[in-house]
């Protein structure tokens, strides 16, 4: 009688065991499943946030180029002006420079980010978050099939695979470049 | 001394030092446990010993019965299950309160994406999220900026949902960007790893167990009545005075080996042991050059006790001391020398 309840009792922590190594490693491939989409997530964003970076720029860049040649131009009338005597138009040359700059304050008021080179140190900012940001999830990625894959080739673990391969044998890529790639990679040097 | 020139580099391995910790808070953990309800044990043995008065007549049950009874749940030990329940409880209420505790009496303000005042806080907030990414948590932890020129940073959370990390202005403004994103990377780590949970919880059973032990030791004393076996009064008295000790090594103890695991953690996020190293080593020679000044900061600043260890740096190692305890003998963080040594960097002799 006794012997009988000890089996059992085994038995029963043994098959606790089991599904506490299956559900354990279910969750480890879901974890490396999601974590591969965050790479594709990530790449959405980075898609989004460099057009409308290009966008905010090239109109932010136009006005200022095309401002800047009107500024020059009318400085230059203003300085003719000035030498030939012509006092109303010299004026009015000045008029249409202070009303540029006050057109190009209002650009400043509704994009206060973009204020002189603050404007490059933000572009700056924003293009090393977004590439850190799908770095850091391709290694997350990595780094939960390493997770998986240890796991899975432990002792005791690989028998529980074993039995239930269907579900719990994975063949997961680690995230890396081609051999080409690394080739070219490799040889890169900084042309100036 | 405060410049890793001064120090030979070779590579972290993180894995191990995971590894290493993790096993270390085990058996810390576990022992905190043991002697918990070991206390509790020790109350059940005291309330059973003596002459009992049974059918047969007064008679004297050696101790080793009584303990054997205790433990087969002959005798339900009550004591103990209802420490153990005092624990669960308090445990929770802690855990509930904790969060709110932590920013109190400092000035701070909260980091959103949409709410970043200055370039510098957006790329705080930006350093974190890359971080959370590489850390594969599933809730983004709220930012918060607190108003002091000296360098620290902390963590708080009992879980991933509740989490929050808070920096100093003078951190953020001191470190450059990848320092900066290592020291996010360790607060993560804390988050991570649940370490809020663990000290809170080994913090939580050791005054529960003070507490026990003092009122065990008062009631020997000033109890009287039945005669007690001399052997248990000599333990209780031993351990009134032995306990609060021990308490405080093992909770030292504890705290230093999470510290150890969020910097490999943070290597392991940034897969870089020289940002952190750096960071580490201008926080302290920043603490040491404003000694005077931060250690009023520190002083002036109510309720500093309660983010003392979960800081990224003590004061203490500085000789600042921000509030006046008895504790202040040992610091809560092993020293900056010996994070390195782990980090992979040997100051040269």
């Amino acid at each position: 009688m006794t012997v009988l309840t000890v089996i059992i009792i085994a038995l029963v922590i043994i098959g606790l065991w089991f599904i506490a190594i299956y559900n354990k490693l279910i969750r480890m491939i879901e974890a490396v499943n999601n974590n591969k989409k965050q790479i594709d997530v990530q790449l959405d964003r980075r898609y989004k946030v460099y057009e409308s970076l290009i966008e905010v720029v090239k109109k932010y860049m136009d006005y200022e180029r095309t401002t800047l040649k009107e500024v020059v131009a009318l400085r230059s009338k203003a300085q003719q002006a000035a030498a030939s005597g012509n006092e109303k138009e010299r004026m009015e040359a000045e008029d249409a420079i202070s009303k540029i700059g006050a057109g190009l304050n209002l650009v400043f008021e509704r994009y206060p980010d973009l204020k002189a080179d603050k404007n490059a140190l933000q572009l700056q900012e924003e293009i090393v978050n977004t590439e850190n940001k799908l770095t850091f999830s391709k290694q997350a990625y990595n780094d939960s099939i390493e997770k998986y894959e240890a796991t899975r080739k432990s002792f005791f673990e690989s028998m529980v695979v074993s039995l239930f391969s269907g579900k719990l044998l994975k063949e997961f890529i680690y995230w890396g470049i081609t051999e080409e790639q690394r080739a070219q990679q490799e040889q890169y040097k900084v042309k100036m | 001394m405060n410049s890793l020139s001064a120090y030979s580099a070779s590579v972290a391995d993180w894995r191990k030092q995971l590894r290493i910790n993790e096993r270390r808070t085990k058996i810390v953990i576990g022992l905190f446990i043991l002697i918990y309800s070991a206390v509790g044990m020790l109350i059940d043995l005291y309330l059973h010993s003596g002459p009992v008065y049974t059918q047969v007549g007064l008679i004297n049950v050696p101790l080793s019965e009584t303990f054997t009874n205790l433990i087969t749940f002959k005798i339900i030990p009550w004591a103990t299950l209802i420490m153990g329940g005092v624990a669960a409880v308090s445990i929770f209420i802690t855990f509930s309160l904790h969060d709110k505790l932590m920013l109190l009496g400092t000035e701070y303000h909260e980091v959103t994406a949409n709410s970043a005042r200055s370039l510098e806080e957006q790329q705080l907030y930006n350093v974190v999220e890359e971080m959370k990414t590489a850390a594969g948590l599933r809730y983004m932890p709220r930012v918060f900026i607190i108003e002091a020129n000296y360098m620290n940073a902390f963590a708080s959370g009992y879980s991933e949902k509740s989490a929050l990390v808070a920096i100093t202005r003078g951190l953020m403004q001191k470190l450059n960007r990848s320092e900066l994103q290592a020291v996010m990377a360790h607060e993560l780590n804390h988050i991570r790893h649940h370490d809020i949970k663990l000290t809170l919880m080994a913090s939580v059973l050791s005054n529960l167990m003070l507490m026990a032990i003092d009122m065990l030791f008062y009631g020997v004393v000033f109890g009287g009545g039945r005669r007690r076996d001399n052997r248990l009064v000599a333990v209780i008295v031993i351990l009134r005075f032995l306990l609060p000790l021990l308490t405080v090594i093992l909770l030292l103890y504890l705290s230093r080996t999470r510290e150890y695991m969020a910097d490999a953690g943070a290597v392991e996020l940034t897969r870089d042991n020289t940002p952190l190293a750096n960071a580490l080593l201008k926080i302290r020679g920043d603490h040491e050059q404003h000694k005077e000044t931060y250690g009023e900061e520190y002083l002036t600043t109510p309720h500093e006790d309660v983010r003392r260890a979960a800081y990224i740096f003590d004061p203490i190692q500085a000789g600042i001391e921000p509030i006046k305890s008895l504790t202040n003998l040992f610091s809560t963080h092993p020293s900056i020398q010996d994070r390195l040594k782990a980090l992979g960097f040997t100051l040269r002799s």
